[in-house]
């Protein structure tokens, strides 16, 4: 790992991170912290350039949305190629069908699971043994990389069955589906679900066996919610700390974008940071947790000897949380196949460009779940049915305040580390957070 | 005695990451090739850092655009530091979905996001406009079994040769009733070069050229035919999407 600690002023020193690895995008961290313990300025900057995405889009055919934002980002491609088709559907009042309202549940949630078994394994869990390279993590945990790659590789094969392929899958447009998948394909995967979630717990083992590092610190958790499941696919509100809001008025009222702190659109609810992703999904939506999903959570509540509040408290727990949801996923993914086979499911060959559409001047928004939290897509629409106005909030713009928050109150506890040590909790709790620069830096 | 190992990295400037995933979800083969190598540097699954002195490096891959000064920089030293340095993708090779922005006048583009603030705004442009590229890996993504069937030979430091096929002679609907062609709209199959499968066209999807336009070929006679049942518009339109309106451009002068 590369650092510098800069001792040349007296009172304060500088620790800075040039280049962060193994996270989405890429990134750098910067603090300048007093002798005394005070932090005078801490900072996660992004290391990429800023695309434009949004810029890009305006003037650009509605239909082309999914194929240019599924480009912001090669890990989660999926959540925004079916927030912007869902806010495109909400903007030109198209309904679609239950089949293809199961089928994208299915790509997501397969998109989650991938996502997050990528980070644990991949990205965060070699933090925890001081391991420095992904192939000698291969050799360590052998058993358990062979899981994590069987569970990975079969979300990986929904996505590729539904979406045409695993990275910027090619189905998925405006009013539904190119192409449906063949129930064969789906039987297939069905009957290798029970293999994966066997995988899963071995997973959730080995994340439990992790010391976690004591941190608290009260932490505002919001997610799309609908009170009745776990919710992940539009819906119609936001659950945030103990208030609940339309999504329309949480995106457009409550949260505020900074323009000012380029090249990231960082969001603040009522002035202040909150929290998205696995640990603010478990905890606004616990009790809709499946049965084996609820039973492992409390069993590391149980055996860690935490209270429920002091989970919450602790952003590491956002790892153990991710492993949860790769259960709770696979077990929502058997439903829904199990479900998507009943129907006598047939090809709907939504035209890519129908004449039929009618355009006006229109607008629409979407919120649905990605990997990271949720993730709202804005577009308004002209009478040639070109965009004229967009606008991609991202999880990881929303929790960069966050992070920063955290750090604010682990950098003084580690002042008297070493330098390697240092280094090694400050990226190791950057990356729980399983950041995505790519999106935020869209 | 053990033979050297080839000396392999990856690099990644402003992009999706999108074809460093393709490896990663290459599971056990990717690995297994890495097993071959000598791996420099891959932020994704390692902590390393690229180091400031002087590395020598086998074969470069480059995924992304520079947009960043600092991105310029660490691509000239890549450049120095590489015997075979390879585009990897279409942003690297064509410039990809941030080149759109060129078309609609740059100052336009960056106003819709921010308004004030002054942003680094470069024109947008491929990585050949910076320094030498010995080999482009085509795709928006690259496809992954065509990857490791490159980076074989890339590491014997041989320059693949990709036989200069049309998209159609991959492509399940050629010459049938559900060709796209026939019913009108607008594929770019005909010009593109082949080797994803047409998996586009396969997935009743358009191509819209993301493999980059054939070496052999004028376009002009196709794009005429186009014309005849789309409007020059949505075809200009479509060009954009995957960075070839300027390669286009530049064969019909």
């Amino acid at each position: 790992m590369h650092f510098e600690v800069n001792h040349s002023f007296e009172k304060s020193k500088k620790i800075t991170i040039p280049h962060i690895h193994k996270i989405e995008g890429e990134a750098g961290f910067w603090a300048k912290v007093m002798r005394t313990g005070e932090i005078e300025d801490l900072k996660i900057q992004t290391l990429l350039g800023l695309r434009q995405i949004e810029g890009i889009l305006v003037g650009r055919r509605y239909f082309e949305v999914p194929i240019v934002v599924s480009r912001i980002c090669g890990i989660c491609p999926v959540p925004h190629i079916l927030c912007s088709v869902t806010a495109i559907e909400n903007a030109l009042k198209i309904k679609v069908s239950e089949q293809t309202a199961l089928l994208r549940k299915l790509i997501l949630a397969a998109n989650i699971i991938h996502s997050h078994t990528l980070h644990l394994f991949f990205l965060s869990l070699p933090d925890f043994f001081d391991i420095e390279n992904d192939l000698d993590l291969l050799k360590k945990f052998s058993k358990e990389s062979k899981s994590a790659l069987r569970v990975r590789d079969l979300a990986l094969e929904i996505t590729r069955v539904i979406g045409g392929r695993a990275v910027h899958p090619i189905t998925p447009i405006v009013g539904g589906f190119t192409k449906i998948p063949e129930k064969e394909k789906l039987k297939k995967i069905l009957e290798k679900i029970p293999q994966a979630i066997e995988d899963a717990n071995l997973l959730i083992e080995t994340f439990k066996k992790i010391e976690y590092p004591e941190f608290e610190r009260e932490n505002l958790f919001a997610s799309i919610f609908n009170g009745k499941d776990y919710p992940y696919y539009i819906e119609k509100f936001v659950k945030i700390g103990e208030e609940k809001f339309t999504f329309s008025d949480f995106y457009s009222v409550q949260i505020e974008e900074n323009l000012k702190l380029f090249p990231v659109k960082r969001v603040k609810f009522k002035g202040g940071p909150y929290m998205v992703g696995a640990i603010a999904r478990i905890k606004n939506n616990e009790k809709f947790l499946t049965k084996n999903s609820k039973e492992k959570l409390n069993q590391f509540l149980k055996e860690k000897k935490l209270g429920k509040e002091q989970y919450f408290k602790n952003t590491f727990h956002n790892l153990f949380s991710q492993a949860i949801e790769v259960l709770q996923f696979l077990e929502i993914c058997q439903e829904l196949l199990k479900e998507i086979l009943k129907l006598s499911l047939k090809e709907e060959k939504p035209e890519i460009n129908p004449s039929r559409y009618t355009f006006g001047r229109t607008s629409g928004l979407s919120a649905i779940e990605a990997p990271r939290g949720t993730l709202f897509h804005y577009f308004e629409i002209d009478k040639e049915g070109r965009i004229s106005k967009c606008n991609i909030i991202t999880p990881t713009a929303q929790f960069l305040s966050n992070i920063e928050e955290d750090l604010k109150l682990l950098l003084p506890k580690i002042l008297k580390s070493k330098k390697r040590e240092q280094i090694r909790k400050i990226r190791s709790l950057i990356r729980v957070y399983d950041p995505c620069i790519s999106c935020a830096t869209h | 005695m053990e033979k050297k190992k080839p000396k392999v990295a990856f690099f990644s400037l402003t992009s999706d990451e999108g074809c460093q995933f393709i490896l990663l979800d290459l599971g056990e083969k990717f690995f297994n090739f890495l097993k071959e190598v000598e791996l420099i540097d891959f932020s994704l699954i390692e902590e390393m850092p690229f180091p400031k002195g002087k590395v020598k490096i086998d074969v470069a891959f480059v995924e992304g655009l520079p947009i960043k000064k600092e991105e310029i920089k660490l691509l000239k030293k890549i450049r120095k530091e590489s015997k075979i340095l390879v585009a990897m993708g279409n942003c690297a090779s064509l410039g990809g979905i941030p080149e759109m922005k060129n078309y609609q006048g740059k100052e336009r583009t960056i106003r819709y996001i921010y308004k004030k603030l002054n942003v680094e705004n470069p024109e947008i442009k491929e990585i050949d406009n910076f320094v030498k590229v010995d080999f482009y890996i085509p795709g928006c993504p690259i496809d992954g079994e065509e990857f490791l069937k490159f980076a074989k030979e890339l590491i014997q430091g041989k320059i693949p040769e990709i036989p200069q096929k049309p998209v159609c002679s991959e492509c399940e609907h050629q010459g049938k009733e559900t060709c796209f062609l026939r019913k009108k709209e607008p594929c770019l199959g005909p010009i593109t070069l082949a080797g994803c499968g047409a998996i586009c066209p396969k997935n009743y999807q358009l191509c819209y050229g993301c493999r980059g336009i054939l070496k052999n070929i004028n376009p002009k006679g196709f794009l005429e035919t186009l014309k005849k049942f789309k409007n020059p518009k949505e075809i200009e339109d479509n060009l954009e999407i995957f960075g070839i309106k300027d390669d286009i451009e530049e064969k019909l002068k």
